[in-house]
């Protein structure tokens, strides 16, 4: 019985191994072989992601990063703070518990790159906007012990001290609008100014930002220092949105999600 | 080399080639082998065909069992969701002291409370609830909007100086940005406040009567006449040795010279009514303990 | 070394090492106001020292003897001892990293020394520092034997190995400023990933002209592992790393896709990258220097060939089981988890023709050290691809996955496969390299040996502990059907196991360092070997009939 069972891959295996013998004498067959075997997965995983339309669920009111948001998500990449936090709440109760409503794919639209991370050494942070003031995150990345004495998170105090660099700014947003991301030219033009106005509340540029990204961004002092804009508002701006770009997660998942 | 040879110690014969020294027994694949071949591609088979597998173009394989993740845990939710309320349905419609009568619903909220409060307060309130500069204690006796049940309820569903439609404002004005009062003023009421609760009693008997004018006019609307504070504003008692920011100079100095709009987070979107009630009795027994 | 070159060949090197000089000055002017301009002043720096180097000897004495005569051995020397400096170097950093995890302040009050920063130069540095060096190095020297014949040009060795250890220099050194692109296992930005293309295209090419000068006619199964590492880390890191960057003068870009399709195509990319990179050319190496350090025949010629095609196939559907439960849709889920679990076969069947391969020659295992680390290191490999295919399966995955259980995993595979595995091989070989009648003291190969191996069963132990605490804690339900623990709570519970790990790390960093002592001072101090070379040799191998398995 099991002899009948394994006969066919015996079989066909005897038949591989004299055709190898016959092939590995050629090196440009073994290298179409190699790309040949290699290729096939790759592909009938991924090209599809692109052609399947529920792959991503659809939110005509998915937001955009503001240009400091996005300047807060560079840093978040730069000091890998993706090394320690996952933004990724998977489909397990535990983790919705914990966590909130489990991720949908259209939150990470516009991530380029993702950052779902794969380890936690600290917790997930992909709800964690609004869930503690500016002031506590601004006191917990300069000095994570002195609000969380357990904590092995580094401190980043140096934050509070560089000024955020938004010459670029309108470069980056260029960027991501070639990768899909659907900034308009305006705010690829205004994304200096933009980042200045939303963390300097009730001025003019602030009323622009609104105007631009809509009435619920989040415009204030992010970092507390009123004289100048540094890379803590931003990273902060980014932090406090994280989440809040869709709605879809809240209102299509049972309410009693925590 | 090309002759085949015959490896005596295993009795196989070598395929003939020889690199470097290097040759290579024609050994059968052993059967084992095949079968674990076998197993592993016959259970991979079944498991396509039960569950989402094979994509196609614009659509893939549902699978005949018609699994979907985000379903099976959206149930799980929903289900753990029924099976807690059965015994969390009273925290929302019976008081504190109710619920403190029933031991067993109070053994729920006993596991159940250290952990929501781990995970969404502790980062500013402190594992004990002892607060941090700038984050209140939970287990004195000073409390900024009160300790009863229905007032900390409120402030959980709320939050202060939160985006929540109704949050609490507790607004500490910014006297020295604003231009209210002068350096040499704030100075001198922080004397005089500091004195209030004893800490610093060196100070000059013209000095405090300075201080306490500055303080009649700018302070008592909200501090109340004696300094002991209005729990409807907010605004904290400056007599005892309860600080959410702190009694010392500098830091009383930043207090009325930069203002203070400590914000908590309002829990209501992310929190059940039932969780905060939970909370609630939590800190209320962990602040009786404290305070015997 | 200039002897064995030709004058043509310097001006050659002259040539490229300038127009790279030039590029890494056009780099450092366009980017003055950006960290990408360090980058550029390294390459200026790198290149125009090599410049110098070579111009220096430019009209010494040419090589008189026939060279095809000859194994080219030169770059494989450089690519060894590069490994080892890379081995120190990022294992010291992977110590640090640890420590940082127990004891968070230990590092000094700069950007560049937290863990998010230094954690990347560890991974890199091992993978590609140490792991891609040996990779290169064996790979010359395997390929010289096993196919009788010189390497294929005198610069395209140089230009590979030392092309390739720029960009690993300008990986690490980037990763500390704040340069990269958040992919794991790829994160260098835009420039230094095209100059990758370059380098590897090189190599490819370098790789098939050696072969196709081979006088043997089939190609022995070292080198079909080492051509899959080549050719698919090409298709996987052009793929993968596909961005657009914000301006020319800049480091920063951004990738191509976005969400789900860029967590797919990053993990089919990160999981292949252990596939290709870390097991496919490591494989190489096993099936070189076991039966040659064992003096057996390879125990199944037709084992080989199942297992090759198995993993070359199977491994590149397998990467969905880095996103279980995730928002990725659940059939590509089910496909990474079934294939995971029918990618166990052929990785067994490799780790078993290893091990078969030993018998009859178990004595020599007992000692040997040196064929001891290779023994060891199939075992790992059993292990490891054993454990992954299991945390494959999206029941386990779903405790396993964010905890250190994975790490515990990775480290199975990459301390107590790859490294042990680089490490026999490379006492395996330089005594043959350099000459020498043996390496320097066979007693510091011992010590190395059982150093490495507590190391990582500490290592090891530790984290499989703590992934599964870990894992255990965050999803515990009191009776009352709500959460036991509190993120805090678990992160408490891990402290002891940091520690563990920490030393253990310090164990297998100090055997690294042996390691290196050993090799060097048998370079300088050991005697010369009087035995013949090896050479090149005319193969007498004439068809032999399609072999019937026995
Ligand atoms: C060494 C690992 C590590 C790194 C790197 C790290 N963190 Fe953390 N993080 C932690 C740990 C552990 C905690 C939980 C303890 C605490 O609150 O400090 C945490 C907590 C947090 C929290 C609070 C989350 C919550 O829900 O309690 C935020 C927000 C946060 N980190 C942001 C960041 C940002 C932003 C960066 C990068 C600039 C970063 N972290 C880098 C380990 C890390
Ligand atoms: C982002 C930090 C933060 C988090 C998280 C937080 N709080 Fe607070 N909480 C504060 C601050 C700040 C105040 C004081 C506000 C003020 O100064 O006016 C406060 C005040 C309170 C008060 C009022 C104390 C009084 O004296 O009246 C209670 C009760 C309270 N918090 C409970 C909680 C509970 C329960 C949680 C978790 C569900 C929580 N807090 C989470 C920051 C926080
Ligand atoms: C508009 C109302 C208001 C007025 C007027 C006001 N305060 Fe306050 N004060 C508050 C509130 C509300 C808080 C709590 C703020 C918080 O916790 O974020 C506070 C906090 C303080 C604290 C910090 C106490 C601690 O525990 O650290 C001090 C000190 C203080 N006030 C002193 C003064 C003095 C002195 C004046 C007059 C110069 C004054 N306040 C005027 C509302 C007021
Ligand atoms: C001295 C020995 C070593 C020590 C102390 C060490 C330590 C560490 C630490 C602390 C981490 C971070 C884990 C975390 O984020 O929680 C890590 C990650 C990693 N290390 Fe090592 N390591 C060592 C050797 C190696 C070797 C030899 C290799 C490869 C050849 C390696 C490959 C990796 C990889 C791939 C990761 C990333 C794992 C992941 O993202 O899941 N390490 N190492
Ligand atoms: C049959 C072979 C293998 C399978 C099926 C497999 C499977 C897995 C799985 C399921 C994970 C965890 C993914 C997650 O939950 O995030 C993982 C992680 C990992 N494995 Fe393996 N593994 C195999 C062999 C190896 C080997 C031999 C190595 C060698 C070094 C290795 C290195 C890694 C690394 C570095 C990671 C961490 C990736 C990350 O950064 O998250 N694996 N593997
Ligand atoms: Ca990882
Ligand atoms: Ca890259
Ligand atoms: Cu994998």
């Amino acid at each position: 019985m099991l002899r009948k069972i394994l006969k066919p891959f015996s079989k066909f295996f005897e038949f591989h191994a004299r055709t190898h013998y016959r092939a590995e004498r050629h090196s440009m067959g073994l290298t179409i072989g190699i790309i040949a075997a290699a290729a096939v997965g790759g592909f009938v995983e991924i090209a599809p992601l692109f052609s399947i339309d529920d792959t991503v669920e659809a939110d005509p009111n998915m937001r955009v990063y503001t240009p400091l948001e996005q300047a807060g998500r560079d840093i978040y990449i730069r000091e890998g703070c993706y090394a320690c936090h996952s933004q990724m709440i998977r489909t397990l109760r535990d983790e919705v518990d914990r966590y909130g409503p489990y991720s949908l794919a259209v939150e990470s639209q516009y991530d380029h790159p993702m950052l779902w991370g794969s380890k936690r050494t600290g917790p997930d942070l992909a709800r964690v906007g609004e869930k503690f003031s500016d002031e506590w995150q601004v006191q917990h990345l300069a000095d994570p012990r002195s609000l969380v004495p357990e904590s092995v998170m580094p401190q980043y105090a140096f934050l509070l001290n560089t000024s955020l660099e938004t010459a670029s700014l309108p470069g980056r947003l260029a960027a991501l609008r070639t990768v899909g991301v659907p900034y308009t030219d305006e705010q690829v033009a205004n994304a200096a100014d933009d980042a200045r106005g939303q963390a300097i509340p009730d001025s003019d540029r602030a009323y622009a930002v609104e105007e631009r990204y809509g009435e619920a961004t989040n415009i204030r002092f992010f970092d507390g220092r009123r004289d100048r804009l540094t890379e803590m508002d931003a990273l902060v701006a980014y932090l406090q949105i994280l989440g809040g770009l869709s709605d879809l997660p809240r209102n299509m998942q049972i309410p009693e999600g925590d | 080399m090309s002759v085949k040879e015959r490896d005596p110690l295993t009795g196989h014969e070598t395929t003939g080639h020889e690199w470097d020294g290097i040759t290579e027994l024609n050994t059968r694949v052993p059967r084992a082998v095949w079968f674990f071949v076998a197993v592993t591609h016959i259970w991979a088979l079944v498991y396509w065909v039960l569950m989402p597998s094979w994509p196609l173009v614009t659509t893939y394989w549902k699978g005949l069992l018609g699994y979907d993740q985000a379903i099976v845990v959206e149930e799980q939710v929903a289900k753990a969701y029924r099976d807690i309320e059965v015994w969390r349905a009273p925290l929302g419609e019976l008081s504190a002291t109710e619920i403190r009568e029933i031991p067993e619903l109070m053994a729920h909220v006993e596991r159940t409370a250290p952990t929501l409060f781990g995970d969404n307060c502790a980062a500013c309130h402190g594992t004990d609830l002892s607060g941090a500069p700038g984050y209140p204690s939970l287990i004195d006796e000073a409390w900024l909007w009160g300790n009863d049940t229905d007032t900390i309820l409120e402030t959980l569903r709320v939050g202060i100086n939160a985006p929540h439609p109704d949050t609490r404002f507790a607004q500490m004005l910014a006297f020295g940005e604003t231009d209210i009062l002068s350096v040499p003023e704030i100075r001198t009421v922080v004397d005089y406040v500091q004195s209030l609760s004893g800490l610093d009693p060196d100070v000059p008997a013209e000095r405090l009567e300075q201080g306490q004018a500055i303080f009649a006019d700018n302070c008592t609307s909200c501090h109340g006449d004696n300094a002991r504070g209005i729990q409807d504003l907010g605004a904290p008692n400056l007599t005892d040795d309860a600080w959410v920011y702190g009694g010392d100079d500098a830091t009383m100095f930043k207090t009325i010279h930069d203002g203070r709009q400590g914000w908590m987070p309002a829990w209501e979107d992310r929190l059940t009514e039932a969780d905060r009630m939970m909370l609630t009795l939590y800190i209320q027994d962990r602040a009786a303990e404290a305070q015997p | 070394m200039m002897e064995r070159l030709t004058v043509a060949e310097r001006q050659q090197a002259m040539l490229i090492t300038a127009v790279l000089a030039l590029a890494g000055l056009i780099l450092a002017i366009a980017g003055r106001n950006d960290p990408m301009g360090v980058h550029g002043w390294m390459t200026l720096f790198f290149a125009g020292g090599l410049f110098f180097v070579v111009g220096n000897a430019l009209y010494a004495a040419e090589p008189t003897e026939d060279r095809t005569t000859s194994y080219y051995d030169d770059p494989t020397k450089v690519g060894i001892l590069l490994s080892l400096f890379w081995a120190v170097v990022a294992m010291g950093m992977g110590v640090w990293v640890a420590a940082q995890l127990a004891w968070p302040d230990l590092r000094f009050d700069a950007a560049w020394s937290s863990f998010g920063r230094i954690r990347p130069v560890h991974t890199s540095g091992v993978i590609f520092g140490f792991g891609g060096n040996a990779l290169i190095a064996t790979s010359y020297h395997v390929m010289q034997r096993t196919s009788r014949a010189r390497l294929a040009g005198h610069v395209s060795p140089w230009f590979v190995l030392l092309g390739f250890n720029l960009f690993c220099i300008i990986a690490a050194s980037g990763y500390l400023m704040g340069i990269t692109q958040s992919k794991e296992y790829a994160e260098p930005e835009w420039y230094a990933d095209i100059w990758l293309v370059i380098v590897w295209v090189s190599y490819f090419v370098l790789y098939m002209r050696t072969l196709a000068r081979r006088n043997e006619p089939h190609i022995y199964v070292a080198n079909w592992y080492y051509m899959a590492f080549i050719l698919v880390v090409a298709m996987l890191h052009i793929v993968n790393n596909l961005a657009v960057p914000a301006s020319f003068s800049a480091a920063k870009s951004y990738s191509a896709f976005s969400g789900v399709q860029d967590a797919m195509t990053q993990w089919w990319y990160g999981h292949n990258a252990v596939a290709f990179f870390l097991t496919s050319g490591f494989l190489g190496m096993l099936y070189y220097f076991l039966p040659k350090r064992a003096e057996r025949p390879i125990y199944s010629y037709r084992l080989s060939i199942l297992s090759f095609w198995g993993i070359v196939f199977f491994y590149i559907w397998a990467g969905s089981h880095h996103l279980h439960y995730t928002a990725v849709p659940q059939w590509v889920q089910t496909l990474g988890m079934t294939f995971s679990v029918m990618l166990l076969v052929p990785s067994w069947a490799s780790a078993g023709n290893a091990l078969m391969t030993l018998n009859g020659a178990w004595g020599k295992v007992r000692d040997d050290a040196t064929l001891r680390f290779m023994m060891v290191a199939a075992v790992f490999y059993g292990l490891s691809t054993f454990e992954g295919s299991f945390m494959a399966v999206r029941a386990v995955n779903s405790l396993s996955h964010y905890t250190d259980w994975t790490v515990g995993h990775v480290h199975a595979g990459a301390m107590g496969w790859v490294a042990l595995i680089t490490f026999g091989s490379i006492y395996a070989l330089v005594p043959i390299l350099w000459r020498r009648e043996s390496m320097y003291s066979w007693k510091l190969v011992e010590w190395h040996f059982w150093l490495a191996l507590i190391g990582t069963v500490i290592y090891v132990f530790a984290m499989w502990n703590s992934g599964i605490i870990q894992g255990l804690m965050w999803r515990t339900y009191t009776e009352s059907g709500t959460l036991a623990y509190s993120f805090t709570d678990s992160l408490v519970a891990m402290h002891p196991y940091y520690v563990a790990r920490t030393i253990g790390g310090a164990f297998f960093l100090t055997g690294a360092i042996i390691g290196a002592f050993n090799v060097i001072m048998t370079i300088r101090r050991v005697r010369q070997d009087t035995h013949e070379l090896d050479y090149p040799t005319k193969s007498e191998a004439g068809e032999p009939a399609v072999p019937v398995a026995e």
